[in-house]
């Protein structure tokens, strides 16, 4: 049995040919069931997000397979072949296995470590499997991957650190204020970035939005747009004394909020810290405002360097996930190919047991004088000696460290004990895919 | 036997140490149970020492700064169990770590004045133990507080800024501890003024007892740390002096408490102690 995956993502394809080959916007189930129904493909998933569409499948025949998940795309989608298929990357085996591992650790990802990807390469395995699409060998690799997945989030800094300005400012607002349930945010200036960052914070669960902006109407619809009260320009400064984060994002050429009118609010009895956010450029905000005690003051410039920072320390931490991807992909490997050795085992194991029933069967007459219990205990006996015969020999056939050894060991072991003399090693794949088939008719 | 409870108390910060360098789940999990094993052993300690004397051993300064850590240990524990917060074990156990290593190579003598034989006296110390306890909770988080409004404040965030909690639930925490230990001390000082008046009258020939006033360095102290929270919880309340301000004030509050409970108490005081 053969690992097979073949995609487009943002790396491969442009976006117009990504869209066009995109499942999540339809119905993924039935996709995968389509899917299902070629001959070549005995399991698959799909995986589809907004940066990549991919098939993985394990079949027997990876030529034919890939022929197949073809005709399924261009059928499924409604396209020609040719206008995706430059666009198409195709990977077998150990180096499918690595990307999927890559993939759930957020290797692939447009912005490296993002978290969302485990949880969409989940959804992913899940409705395959709802499906009955999925049997030994995805399922295997798919939750494999959701380790590497775990593994790389829980020891290395990869998906730490937020790297875009609206989140960076979310973060340090949870360091400064701990839950963000209640604390009421004051937006200055109706733009894209203040937008954003207001939105970020709902979805944090602040209590009151309240925008107020020069022009009336923007202050209007984008408190439409995130839930909050448009409030009046002139009362910026009533505003300022009950607020705990103030975004400010305003055109102005000349600061908005100075030092005096932030001094005036904090200096009454004011328990919690207050937030200042200044987006705009010309800066909306005094410099000076920062040095009132219970005043943080973060700019633009602020949050870009907390985001590039992030960044970096994420892409140092590239190499460290790499390794983990690497280690967890040896051990896949190695059960995949203790599978390989799997209708040697069984082959063995029935022989011997042949053995013994012949054995058993020819004894008949001698063994008539038992009584049943008697009877009962040589059976048992002969079975228990079969087994610890074959212990050794099982354990050192599922561990043999390659492909290579593996064949002419398995091949030694037939010829050996003439298990199907004649067949070779490749029709002992056939038998597990025969195994794997009938696990997923269970 | 206070060695053992110092080896886990030592082996528990280690660990502490590593979770809060290396941030991973097993680590702290392990700190904890650490720090449970090292917590329960020292409860044995203390309970065969008491069965031993036939009272709470509180009664000579090893014995003392003994149960000091243990309840220290314990009021950290419910902290950590409470907040599900990791962070500060890294800096309560090195006190914990120090302050046993008195009791655990120096055994003190075992006391025997008989004025001590009074359930007053029991309140009077254990409160202010627990008094003790709380306050080195609260000047550690005083102290990481400070850690984390530095490096938000100045932008420079790093080393702490990931590993610390945010400045609100630090805040609360110490507000929380400042104000139980606030009650427990006023308690124990209330307590410590009735029980003098009422020996005093029991036990006339007591130098120490009659000597008892403030001008004892370690009663002054004892005042003085109860004015400095008292004001801490009244500034807190009133003026809005909370987050940075706090935190200064338990940190002073707290290295007063230090220094009362140990150098004053070992070479300074004049009338407070039973040896």
């Amino acid at each position: 049995m053969h690992l097979l995956l073949l995609g487009v993502s943002h790396k491969t394809a442009p976006v117009d040919v990504r869209e066009r080959l995109d499942f999540s916007s339809r119905d993924l189930g039935a996709a995968v069931e389509a899917l299902a129904t070629r001959p070549s493909a005995a399991e698959s998933v799909v995986l589809s997000t907004c940066n990549r569409s991919e098939v993985y499948v394990a079949c027997e025949n990876p030529a034919r397979a890939r022929d197949e998940i073809i005709e399924f795309l261009t059928q499924y989608h409604s396209m020609q072949a040719e206008s995706f298929t430059p666009h198409l990357f195709s990977l077998g085996d150990d180096a499918a296995a690595k990307h999927l591992f890559r993939v759930a650790a957020g290797l692939d990802s447009l912005v490296v470590g993002e978290p969302q990807i485990l949880g969409q390469v989940k959804d992913a395995f899940e409705t395959a499997s709802g499906r009955r699409c999925t049997g030994p060998m995805l399922s295997k690799l798919f939750h494999w991957s959701f380790g590497v997945g775990k593994r790389v989030r829980t020891e290395t800094a990869l998906g730490e650190g937020a790297v875009s300005i609206s989140f960076a400012a979310v973060t340090l607002a949870r360091k400064i204020f701990g839950q963000l349930q209640g604390r009421r945010v004051l937006v200055i200036g109706a733009g894209e970035i203040s937008t954003l960052t207001a939105e970020h914070l709902r979805s944090q669960g602040v209590g009151e939005i309240v925008i107020t902006s020069r022009t009336a109407a923007h202050a209007e619809t984008l408190a439409a747009a995130v839930g909050g009260r448009a409030a009046r320009w002139e009362d910026v400064s009533s505003l300022l004394g009950t607020a705990d984060i103030v975004i400010t994002a305003t055109g102005s050429q000349r600061p908005i909020l100075t030092r005096a009118q932030v001094e005036a609010t904090t200096a009454r009895h004011r328990p919690d810290p207050l937030f200042i956010i200044d987006l705009a450029v010309p800066r909306d905000v005094e410099t000076s405002v920062g040095d009132i005690e219970q005043v943080f003051l973060y700019n633009v410039d602020d949050l870009q360097s907390i985001v590039q920072e992030n960044l970096s320390r994420r892409s140092r931490e590239i190499a460290h996930a790499e390794t983990i991807v690497a280690e967890e992909l040896l051990k896949f490997a190695t059960w995949q190919r203790s599978r390989g050795a799997v209708p040697t085992v069984v082959a063995l194991r029935q022989r011997f047991d042949t053995i013994r029933r012949s054995e058993l069967q020819r004894l008949e007459g001698k063994l008539a004088g038992l009584s049943p219990d008697a009877r009962a205990r040589v059976d048992e006996v002969t079975r228990l000696i079969v087994e610890k015969l074959l212990v050794e020999p099982t354990e050192q056939l599922k561990a043999l460290p390659d492909e290579e050894t593996q064949v002419a060991y398995t091949e030694a072991v037939n010829r050996l004990f003439r298990l199907r003399t004649g067949e070779s090693a490749s029709s002992s794949t056939d038998a597990a895919a025969d195994t794997s088939r009938a696990d997923r008719q269970k | 036997m206070n060695a053992i409870p110092l080896v886990l108390y030592a082996a528990a910060a280690v660990v502490y140490a590593v979770h809060f360098a290396k941030r991973q789940p097993g680590v702290g999990r392990m700190a904890t149970t650490l720090l449970l094993l090292a917590a329960l052993s020292h409860t044995f300690v203390i309970g065969m020492q008491t069965m031993e004397v036939r009272h709470v051993p509180f009664d000579n300064r090893s014995h003392a700064v003994s149960s000091f850590v243990w309840l220290l240990a314990l009021s950290y524990i419910y902290l950590e169990l409470t907040t599900d917060e990791r962070a500060m074990g890294v800096f309560i156990l090195p006190i914990a770590v120090g302050l046993q290593t008195i009791p655990a190579f120096s055994p003190g003598i075992e006391n025997a004045d008989p004025v001590l034989d009074s359930p007053w006296f029991w309140v009077h110390v254990i409160s202010l133990m627990f008094a003790y306890a709380s306050f080195a909770l609260a000047g550690m988080l005083g102290l990481t507080y400070m850690l984390q409004f530095k490096e938000i404040k100045k932008k420079h965030l790093g080393y702490f800024y990931t590993r610390l909690p945010s400045l609100h639930v630090l805040d609360a925490m110490n507000s929380r501890a400042v104000v139980v230990g606030w009650l427990f001390l006023t308690i124990g000082v209330v307590v410590g003024v009735v029980w003098t008046a009422q020996a005093r009258a029991l036990a006339p020939g007591n130098s120490n007892l009659q000597a008892m006033s403030l001008n004892d360095p370690k009663i002054l102290i004892a005042l003085l740390t109860w004015a400095v929270y008292s004001f801490e919880v009244f500034a807190r309340s009133t003026m809005g002096w909370t987050g940075r301000r706090a935190a200064w004030l338990s940190a002073l509050g707290f290295a007063i408490v230090l220094l009362n409970f140990l150098p004053v108490s070992y070479f300074v005081t004049t009338s407070h102690t039973f040896q």
